[in-house]
């Protein structure tokens, strides 16, 4: 099932060196991606999910930062280990990102024009007059109006939704296949943020760009995503569908972070119920499931076993691992059973062994 | 009429860059314009000293020490040579050995700390090093060192100058480009595939630029006090006869008590083109702060 996806990542692995000791940052994360399709990373900060983004496109911070095993591919070439001006190549003609804050990605010195021209200009021999043209284009497509003049402006006289406009029209100059966007709502308002994700969500599917899209809004990935990867600790504990996930959420912290966020078509006046305690300190290399402090699922194995990313129906089939039809894994040893899910507490069973 | 005030102010509003923001802050702050004053004062006396000079300064042009007069407006020194024309010439000196040496540490410190900032790793280390050793030694000692190593002339002055303050320079840009490295729009232009060197000319220098012109116009002032430190204490220019401020300072000390007015006069001179580039400096740095910005 290799060859027709377009991005591979397997069992990432990456470190930070710091003063107190390596932090164990990814460890061991996989998926697939599939041209065109939307694929929702959510989990809480530091859980992994930026730094797995940075480490695809060789960003990560030097000299802290490595990617200590594991690879990734697009379309079948390996990127961790392509030399710098190779993968300066693959940014931004191939993989281009999108980052949280408008107001501090673009260059405050420099006029949205140069901006534009310089991404353009990075990648391709076109005259300048050539990549003036696209980039006048490019601001049309985003919807900034009077682009002839607006192209002149800088950063700073442009809103946030604006300039958040401006960086996907910078993202999506060289047609990408994939689109990193880490975050990119969540410092807009919430009106805004409708309107900047219906832009990206029309500009992918119009060019068919693979869109790999970070959260924390489950909210948002509801709308955008085709599928989840739900990561805690470093690593992916749950993946699927968007419609089997928020369905039928399997692992304990999925459903903790479901039951943490208000929902328009449950119960009202119900209580938001907060996930207890703190992620694990990355420092410590970790031993069995992360989420074992946290949990209420917690078995006696879960303290000393690490669990796999394994099928929730226990492995009938072929797992697919892209697209529409994706298997719905989960890594727990003990999930949670679909009655458990709105008591957010596991209910005594038959085979019981909780605790 | 009514279709002017439809027009939305953002894009009737031509685009003002950085330096046009900054232009019209300085103009609101009056210490800075004061201070700008007194650089053109300055610069005008020294680009015109051939042309207003009433007299030649090397020529003796009336009795030893005259007071202030309509002929001798800062009256004259020992040797009867015209102070006014003296300090108009001394301002040409002290202009082009002060920008010369800051113009010279602006390249020496700018390109070390390009180096070390945009780069880091071991040649981090190693510059840092050595600007810590540099920078362990008083500036003005630093530049007699080098005065009397290299011989007494303006292009050592100048030289001697420059080495002593290019550490600073190289720091000062080391730390804005380290906290750049990690600056949002920095890691995004390295997404869209900029090269490392674009990226450190085209998106880090710039924005590293302003602590250094406003380090450059303080440091300008100090220099001056530097070069007339170092000419009072006899390093000055070769030819003991030239119009350099320390030098002058030196033969108008002995009359401090019969003809008080040559050390005013001269005194004065420095300070004001010294008090100049520190309020002008000010100024910028307030006017060019971006988390002032309106």
């Amino acid at each position: 099932m290799s060859d027709q996806h377009l991005l591979e990542v397997r069992d990432l692995v990456v470190r930070f060196r710091t003063h107190d000791g390596a932090v164990h940052a990814v460890n061991g994360v996989s998926f697939d991606l599939a041209a065109g399709e939307t694929l929702g990373v959510a989990g809480e900060s530091g859980c992994g999910k930026s730094v797995t983004n940075l480490a695809i496109v060789g960003l990560l911070p030097k000299p802290a930062g490595r990617v200590e095993g594991g690879s990734v591919k697009l379309q079948g070439r390996e990127l961790t280990t392509l030399k710098e001006e190779e993968l300066r190549q693959v940014r931004g003609s191939e993989i281009a990102m999108i980052f949280q804050d408008p107001m501090t990605s673009l260059n405050p010195v420099l006029r949205i024009e140069e901006q534009l021209i310089e991404t353009i200009q990075a990648h391709r021999e076109v005259s300048k007059e050539a990549a003036r043209a696209r980039a006048i284009e490019l601001l049309v497509a985003v919807g900034v109006a009077n682009p002839e003049s607006r192209l002149r402006s800088y950063p700073h006289e442009f809103s946030g939704g604006m300039r958040q406009r401006v960086m996907i029209a910078m993202a999506l100059a060289l047609e990408p296949r994939v689109l990193i966007a880490d975050e990119p709502t969540t410092a807009l308002d919430v009106t805004i943020q409708a309107q900047v994700l219906d832009l990206l969500r029309r500009l992918t599917e119009e060019r068919g760009t693979a869109t790999i899209l970070v959260t924390h809004d489950l909210g948002v990935l509801a709308g955008m995503a085709d599928r989840i990867n739900v990561m805690y600790a470093g690593a992916v504990i749950e993946s699927g569908t968007t419609d089997d996930l928020f369905a039928n959420p399997r692992h304990p912290y999925t459903v903790g972070l479901l039951r943490s966020i208000p929902r328009l078509d449950g119960e009202t006046g119900g209580k938001l119920v907060p996930i207890e305690g703190r992620p694990p300190d990355l420092i410590q290399a970790p031993v069995g499931c992360s989420f074992y402090a946290r949990c209420a699922w917690r078995t006696d194995r879960c303290a000393t076993e690490t669990p796999a990313l394994l099928p929730i129906d226990g492995g009938r089939g072929p797992v697919v691992t892209s697209g529409a039809a994706a298997t719905h894994v989960a890594a727990c040893f003990n999930p949670v059973a679909p009655a458990e899910v709105a008591e957010g507490r596991p209910l005594p069973r038959a085979g019981g062994a909780i605790r | 009429m009514f279709r002017a005030a439809l027009v939305d102010p953002q894009i009737a509003r031509s685009s003002r860059g950085l330096w046009g923001d900054a232009a019209r802050r300085l103009r609101r702050n009056k210490p800075a314009l004061v201070g700008l004053f007194c650089i053109v004062l300055f610069a005008l006396a020294a680009i015109l000293a051939p042309i207003i000079s009433p007299f030649d300064p090397y020529a003796m042009n009336g009795s030893s020490l005259d007071a202030p007069s309509l002929t001798h407006l800062f009256g004259t020194d020992l040797l009867g040579r015209d102070i006014f024309s003296r300090v108009l010439y001394g301002a040409q000196i002290s202009l082009f050995v002060g920008v010369g040496a800051v113009v010279l540490a602006l390249a020496i410190g700018g390109v070390l700390g390009a180096i070390a900032g945009g780069f880091g790793g071991r040649i981090d280390g190693v510059i840092m090093r050595a600007t810590d050793v540099f920078l362990s030694i008083p500036s003005i000692l630093l530049a007699i060192g080098i005065v009397t190593a290299l011989g007494r002339g303006m292009v050592q002055l100048m030289f001697a100058i420059a080495v002593s303050y290019a550490p600073t320079f190289a720091r000062l840009l080391r730390g804005s480009l380290l906290a750049l490295r990690e600056a949002d729009y920095v890691v995004a232009a390295r997404t869209i595939g900029a090269s490392r060197m674009r990226v450190l000319v085209r998106h880090m220098l710039p924005n590293a630029l302003t602590p250094l012109i406003v380090q450059a116009t303080l440091v300008l002032a100090t220099a001056i006090i530097d070069i007339a430190g170092l000419g009072f204490l006899g390093l000055g220019p070769a030819d003991p006869r030239t119009p350099e401020w320390g030098t002058m300072l030196v033969d108008a000390r002995r009359f401090m008590q019969t003809a008080p007015h040559i050390v005013v006069f001269i005194g004065g001179a420095i300070v004001i083109s010294a008090i100049g580039f520190n309020l002008l400096g000010d100024g910028l740095r307030e006017s060019l702060d971006p988390k002032l910005k309106r």
